[in-house]
């Protein structure tokens, strides 16, 4: 029997910063306002563009272009590097918004948010109203520059559907009455979660539009297109249903870079290694854990590429045994190659409280509370007050820089 | 175009008890007045325990990234735009 289309009201509002850093960019200089900018990792021609203005956004300037191709689709825009705390100030304002209307609020990036109003007194008002009084509020608490689309939905994937609908400034709602012509109106790829590789699959199956998609058979997505339970979670969730509240517990704390000065010089590549894994490790003491896995990836600039993780037995938590992972996984390399790009990571962890004390004080635990010092010390006085010796001459690399996707770190800032 | 400068310059502010913020009005640097129409943005952030304050305003010609150290009580000029690319 086929599932129906969920008929309730809808209770889940998604919210999107238009063109956040462009935007938030142009709110704090004047100046800048109406004008085609984008801000890029670099400001060079190889720098990559994150976040074009709306105004850039009409000469076709996207994401991810280089700053070259932006260049040659519109001579004067104006390039703009990254400034991380002014998005981030502009993050924590937007969820300290959301937090009046209900206490279901999930960040789901920097410039996104998804807001549950199930069960609570705010949904005794229409919906509309709510988003158009928060649309205000962002205006007038954060900066009248800033805009953002709304998507209200009766579950999480329709309403990130609807916030993407009209930009900027749109406001969408999708019930069971207006699915299907909504569905008619966008394409496989416009559905989150689904990229050009998952379209390939689906017209595979002879799934062209997102309206087949919904029409498509429970069994043909579980058994054919998906060959998972993925195909049953699709099944439902274009249906309306929700099946995407919930918040994963973080597995792995991940640092990258990409090089400003692509290199295979041994010396430079294991200063960058080092402070990525100073930044991983401050990231994984705060929270609480040492770590027991590593993964290291390299990117060639022929684009080819190294990765490999282990698990170890013993556990990490300063940065020089974590860091003698790395290198030892490092070194497992094949070639050595001009690299374009760093990543570590580390996984399995372990909180802290569980780890076996002795009943005197091992090398260990001497190097363990040195760390904790370092790290005291480093909260009091600013990042890389003290570093390991290593990172010598490594101010300029690895800059702060806002991460895609989750931001839960940034959660701990607001309670 | 925009210009790292990052010297210390005197600021005259105002503070508004009714709406609880800091408006910088006039900027002294290199013997130099600069009247602000406008703040863009006001943020903070933290080195260490420290807290800056940084604020971005501009006039018709010209905008400024302002920092306030908390610490010390300094002002310095980080940064100054006009608006037009380079």
């Amino acid at each position: 029997m086929e599932l129906p289309l969920n008929t309730n009201a809808p209770a889940v509002m998604h919210i999107d910063l238009n063109s956040c850093f462009a935007t938030a960019e142009q709110q704090a200089n004047p100046l800048l306002r109406g004008k085609p900018i984008a801000v890029a990792a670099y400001t060079t021609d190889n720098g990559c563009i994150l976040s074009p203005s709306i105004e850039a956004k009409k000469y076709g300037i996207k994401t991810g272009m280089r700053v070259r191709e932006a260049r040659l689709l519109y001579r004067k825009i104006i390039i703009l590097p990254p400034d991380p705390p002014k998005y981030r100030d502009i993050h924590l304002k937007f969820c300290i918004i959301f937090r009046d209307y209900s206490s279901n609020v999930f960040p789901k990036s920097i410039d996104e948010a998804v807001i549950d109003f199930s069960d609570t007194p705010a949904l005794k008002n229409k919906l509309t109203n709510i988003a158009r009084e928060i649309k205000s509020r962002i205006k007038k608490e954060i900066g009248e520059w800033i805009v953002c689309s709304i998507g209200i939905s009766i579950n999480r994937f329709l309403a990130k559907l609807g916030s993407s609908l009209h930009k900027p400034d749109g406001l969408d709602v999708i019930t069971y009455k207006n699915l299907e012509d909504i569905y008619k109106k966008v394409s496989l790829v416009d559905l989150y979660g689904i990229n050009t590789r998952y379209q390939a699959r689906l017209n595979a199956f002879g799934i062209f539009t997102p309206l087949d998609f919904l029409h498509a058979e429970r069994d043909v997505l579980i058994h054919q297109v998906f060959r998972s339970i993925v195909g049953h979670y699709w099944y439902l969730r274009l249906r309306g249903w929700e099946i995407d509240n919930v918040e994963f517990e973080r597995k792995s704390f991940g640092q990258q870079y990409a090089l400003g000065k692509w290199t295979s010089d041994s010396k430079t590549l294991s200063q960058l290694l080092m402070k990525l894994t100073e930044k991983m490790g401050r990231r994984l003491r705060r929270a609480g854990f040492s770590a027991r896995g590593i993964h290291v990836a390299v990117t060639y600039s022929d684009w080819s590429y190294f990765h490999h993780g282990e698990t170890f037995s013993q556990e990490m938590f300063t940065t020089s045994e974590l860091f003698k992972k790395v290198m030892f996984i490092f070194n497992k390399q094949t070639d050595r190659k001009i690299v374009c790009k760093l990543e570590v990571s580390c996984f399995h962890f372990v909180p802290k409280q569980y780890i076996p004390l002795t009943l005197f004080e091992t090398d260990k635990e001497r190097q363990w509370k040195a760390t904790e010092a370092a790290d005291e010390i480093n909260d009091r006085f600013g990042e890389f007050v003290i570093t390991p010796a290593l990172m010598l001459d490594t101010k300029d690399f690895v800059p702060d820089r806002i991460a895609f996707g989750n931001v839960k770190e940034l959660r701990n800032l607001m309670n | 175009m925009s210009e790292i400068i990052n010297e210390k310059v005197s600021v005259i502010t105002v503070y508004d008890s009714e709406k609880g913020v800091v408006i910088p009005k006039k900027i002294k640097w290199q013997n130099r007045i600069y009247t602000i129409d406008k703040i863009g943005y006001h943020h903070t952030l933290k080195e260490g325990r420290k807290l800056i304050h940084i604020f971005s305003v501009a006039n018709a010609s010209i905008a400024l990234k302002l920092r306030f150290d908390s610490e010390t009580l300094h002002w310095t000029l980080e940064e100054i735009s006009d608006g037009i690319a380079s």
